[in-house]
């Protein structure tokens, strides 16, 4: 059974169609990477794999599971999801890699503080980094704290809005590695992305048009 | 001890003080001044009438023309809380009154029936202030907490959508907003709570002990004005919340467009 099906979905806002009768088939332990030109609907496209944004046509089903009103918050439960420029109202770092651990849906994985150590090493993160202040820290090194936090949170489909938009090729690399390990361990990764060498680096890569 | 009455001529020259504040606000151009010229001239005529409707629901003392006239208040709180929150009529106009209705039975005939043990729960001598003061205390915390919490939903959206999108329930990804607006409504009366007696002395007792009660009594009163007031007010909050959920988001969780949309002027 694929992780995730899209069939010939199609989103419009209004009479502004963005994109029609898209598919996509992704696999346990497989990375894909989307792109394409601003506007194409991309981020909407993830947005409804998470039931934010309607579809005009098409299915979405995830692990089994066809998105709908019923089952959209038992799909939300299969999902790590880590939208473009993520900035939460918190102060600490600390408060802000905690805070998914704290839902009911993530209590099969407790929060711990050598498992995030291990993954910020991964990513090329110093451990100081998570007793400082939120706006201390730069926007890459948030957004692979996150990707940390996704990864620890053990859904079966990882979605990443932009994952290294805000990273030299050096992180980015080691962003790519750091999914090729939580693929491995069974995860699903789909992000979009405009970084081409991260794309490069996925399993597969789709152009959106 | 007698109630020492104020004529009207005293009253006359005790609002004068008014002119020291609207000078100020006057001076500095707040731009407040008419609405407070406005606000006072409403306050003085809504007392008067007041004086004048207190004496015969006092006299009629009739549990159901009682009962008519808290239904009155929780209307017109209810229109207040609209006009002050600017959210939509078919939001919040039937959760606010239920959970103003609900808060205030509960709350005060608690109070009236099994603290102060008085069998005419709906004697009008006590029935009708102490709703008063719950209404007026529900009202003014419900307005803060759900602009606070509205807003906050509205200006935090991707906190929102990220805790949805990662697993919360409905309700885990709302606890923030509903934690802020709690912190916004109920910070000024814990405060309050915590100086009472050192800094400031509350108006139930300073109208008890003016009335001829002893402090004793006074104290009482007042303590248990507070716990009352505090409850009912969250109470009435969380009512007002679960109820308006329905209106709010739609069934992916989404939050609707909730605010009166305002015409633009040409």
């Amino acid at each position: 059974m694929p992780m995730l099906q899209i069939e010939n979905a199609g989103i419009a806002y209004g009479n502004n169609v963005l994109f029609s009768g898209f598919n996509l088939l992704l696999n346990k332990g497989e990375i894909v990477s989307i792109s394409g030109p601003s506007g194409c609907g991309k981020t909407s496209l993830l947005n409804a794999i998470l039931g934010f944004v309607p579809l005009k046509e098409g299915r979405i089903i995830l692990n089994g599971i066809l998105l709908n009103k019923e089952s959209v918050d038992k799909v939300r439960k299969q999902i790590a999801w880590i939208p473009q420029e993520l900035a939460l109202p918190l102060e600490w770092v600390r408060d802000m890699v905690q805070l998914p651990f704290g839902l009911k849906a993530n209590r099969s994985t407790p929060f711990s503080e050598s498992r995030l150590f291990a993954c910020f090493e991964d990513l090329g993160l110093e451990r100081e980094l998570y007793d400082k202040r939120v706006n201390e820290i730069s926007g890459g090194q948030r957004q692979r704290m996150m990707i940390a936090v996704a990864s620890m949170i053990g859904k079966p489909l990882i979605i990443v809005d932009e994952p290294t938009s805000a990273l030299d090729s050096g992180s980015s690399e080691k962003v790519i590695s750091f999914f090729r390990k939580q693929a491995e361990k069974g995860s699903a990764v789909l992000t979009v992305s405009h970084d081409k060498r991260f794309a490069d680096g996925c399993d597969r890569h789709i152009i959106m048009m | 001890m007698e109630t020492i009455d104020i004529s009207y001529l005293s009253l006359g020259i005790g609002l004068l003080l008014l002119l020291i504040p609207l000078f100020y606000i006057w001076k500095f151009k707040t731009g407040l001044l008419h609405a407070t010229v406005i606000g006072t001239v409403r306050m003085i005529v809504q007392l008067f009438f007041i004086g004048v409707y207190l004496n015969y629901l006092f006299l009629w003392d009739n549990p159901w023309i009682n009962f008519l006239w808290v239904i009155v208040m929780i209307f017109v709180a209810s229109q207040t809380a609209l006009a002050r929150t600017q959210l939509k009529r078919k939001i919040l106009l039937l959760p606010i009154s239920a959970g103003f209705l609900c808060s205030v039975v509960c709350v005060g005939l608690f109070f009236i029936g099994i603290v102060l043990q008085i069998e005419k729960v709906f004697s009008a001598r006590y029935f009708i202030p102490i709703f008063g003061i719950l209404m007026g205390n529900m009202l003014s915390s419900n307005v803060i907490a759900l602009n606070a919490y509205y807003s906050g939903l509205k200006r935090e959206q991707q906190l929102y959508r990220y805790l949805l999108g990662n697993g919360a329930t409905r309700a885990e990804a709302q606890a923030p907003f509903i934690r802020q607006a709690i912190i916004k409504a109920f910070s000024p009366l814990i405060a309050n709570i915590s100086v009472m007696g050192l800094v400031a002395f509350p108006g139930t007792m300073i109208g008890q002990i003016l009335g001829g009660s002893s402090p004793n009594v006074a104290i009482k009163y007042q303590m248990m004005i507070m716990v009352i007031t505090f409850t009912a007010s969250m109470l009435s909050l969380m009512i007002t919340i679960s109820l308006a959920y329905r209106k709010s988001f739609d069934a992916y969780g989404k939050l609707l467009s909730v605010m009166v949309e305002k015409k633009e002027h040409k």
